[in-house]
């Protein structure tokens, strides 16, 4: 009994790696760190993303010294996600979404952290992003922060229930929904009063389903829960391979509970009409 | 005589030729509801083998054998529907269809090779490679949806 009491104290004091493999999977981290390529090593990185501003590649983010980040603290993870900022003090492009990783629990990133260190080190070395110039000036991205980032925790709406306010998280903080699913201005910021509700051009130029009430309605909780589990509609119809990726790596990893949550949360979001094409 | 029987015999069916091809010009509507009915049909189909490859349904050999049969038929069927002609019809197709054709054509092909791939190993009864090809003609449906059609 005793011992049952201390182990469970430690549990709490220490971070959790297990804990931290289901966040992962939940934060679809391995979808940029990972390359394409079959047997490519996970978070060693390599992953291109085509944007308007150029290629960004995921950089590895095993715990290797020189390829990875090794050397990296608790403090240089938890500023990496709340602030978008490399531990010499840079800014990291928005490709890597802080702007969603920033609303993510204290418990959440340290048991990520203690995740990532649990991870075998990759000597794969990060290939450099190649951006169009001037957004290849990376101090822009300050300027970039200053317009659209506003950095802090996630706030739970006391006049939503739990599971409500667990969606809205799982959505806007860790599963970082709306990096895609929210349209961006001509500067890559998301507007924000069409949060969710698609975008006619988003990532690689891809056309990204609008999330609101206004479409998902035609779903009822199940077909969506299969939607989500399986990236198959009810008419047999198969999703876009970007989001049949998120439903392999992230949206069929989820827990019944969180599942559930999410769907409730993307339910209670205002109807938004499509972005005109 | 002979020789004008045949020319004149040549020249009604080149000229029932010309005709035919005048009259089998499908107007651009048609050619989209057609192809849209062929989609529809693949998702018939692809449905229930994804429920099996997914663990929903159990693996019933005959009628995993019947709709990947009729699957392999139906992912030859589309193609066609994408006429230039259709650029303007109402649906959700995307311009690359008709701008990058080669491209989309390499997409069109990638489905009917997995699908063929299905049909072939279905006759064998290999449970799990049959379950591994599903997902791969998944794949080959949604790499073409990410490129070449609009979300809903």
């Amino acid at each position: 009994m005793v011992l049952l009491c201390v182990h469970a104290s430690l549990g709490l004091a220490q971070a959790d790696a297990k804990r931290g493999a289901y966040l992962a999977k939940v934060g679809g981290c391995a979808g940029c760190h990972t390359d394409a390529k079959k047997d490519a090593v996970p978070y060693a990185g390599g992953r291109e993303l085509k944007t308007p501003f150029g290629t960004f590649y995921g950089p590895n983010i095993t715990p290797h010294a020189e390829a990875g980040i090794g050397r990296w603290g608790e403090a240089d993870f938890l500023r990496a996600l709340r602030s978008g900022v490399r531990p010499d003090g840079a800014h990291y492009f928005p490709a890597f979404p802080y702007p969603s990783f920033t609303q993510i629990a204290d418990a959440d990133a340290r048991d990520l952290w203690a995740y990532m260190r649990s991870l075998p080190p990759d000597g794969r070395a990060s290939r450099p992003h190649d951006l169009n110039f001037p957004f290849s000036l990376r101090f822009l991205v300050g300027f970039w922060k200053w317009l659209y980032f506003s950095p802090g925790p996630f706030v739970a709406d006391a006049v939503r229930t739990p599971a409500l306010n667990r969606g809205a998280y799982l959505v806007g903080a860790l599963g970082h929904c709306g990096e895609c699913h929210t349209p961006r201005t001509v500067l890559g910021g998301p507007k924000r009063d069409r949060l969710l509700a698609g975008a006619a051009k988003g990532p690689a130029g891809k056309s990204v389903a609008n999330l609101t009430p206004a479409k998902l309605k035609k779903w009822d909780d199940n077909e969506l829960r299969e939607f989500l589990l399986g990236g198959i509609t009810p008419d047999g119809d198969v999703t876009a391979e970007t989001m049949g990726e998120v439903v392999r790596n992230t949206t069929s990893q989820l827990t019944p509970e969180d599942l559930a949550a999410l769907i409730a949360y993307l339910r209670s979001l205002p109807a938004l009409a499509d972005e005109p094409r | 005589m002979k020789k004008s029987f045949f020319a004149a015999a040549a020249a009604v069916v080149l000229g029932a030729g010309v005709a035919q091809s005048t009259f089998a010009q499908v107007k651009p509507e048609i050619l989209v509801k057609q192809r849209q009915a062929v989609m529809t049909l693949q998702g018939k189909y692809f449905g229930p083998l994804a429920a099996v490859a997914q663990g929903k349904a159990p693996y019933e050999a005959a009628a995993v054998q019947r709709n990947a049969g009729f699957l392999d038929n139906l992912s030859r069927m589309a193609w066609d529907g994408f006429d230039p002609s259709t650029r303007n019809e109402k649906s959700r197709v995307l311009p690359a269809v008709y701008d990058n054709s080669a491209k989309f054509k390499e997409a069109a092909s990638r489905l009917e090779n997995e699908a063929s791939k299905l049909a072939a190993l279905s006759r064998t009864g290999d449970e799990a490679a049959v379950k591994a090809q599903i997902g791969a003609v998944g794949k080959a449906c949604g790499a073409c949806h990410d490129d070449f059609r609009q979300k809903q």
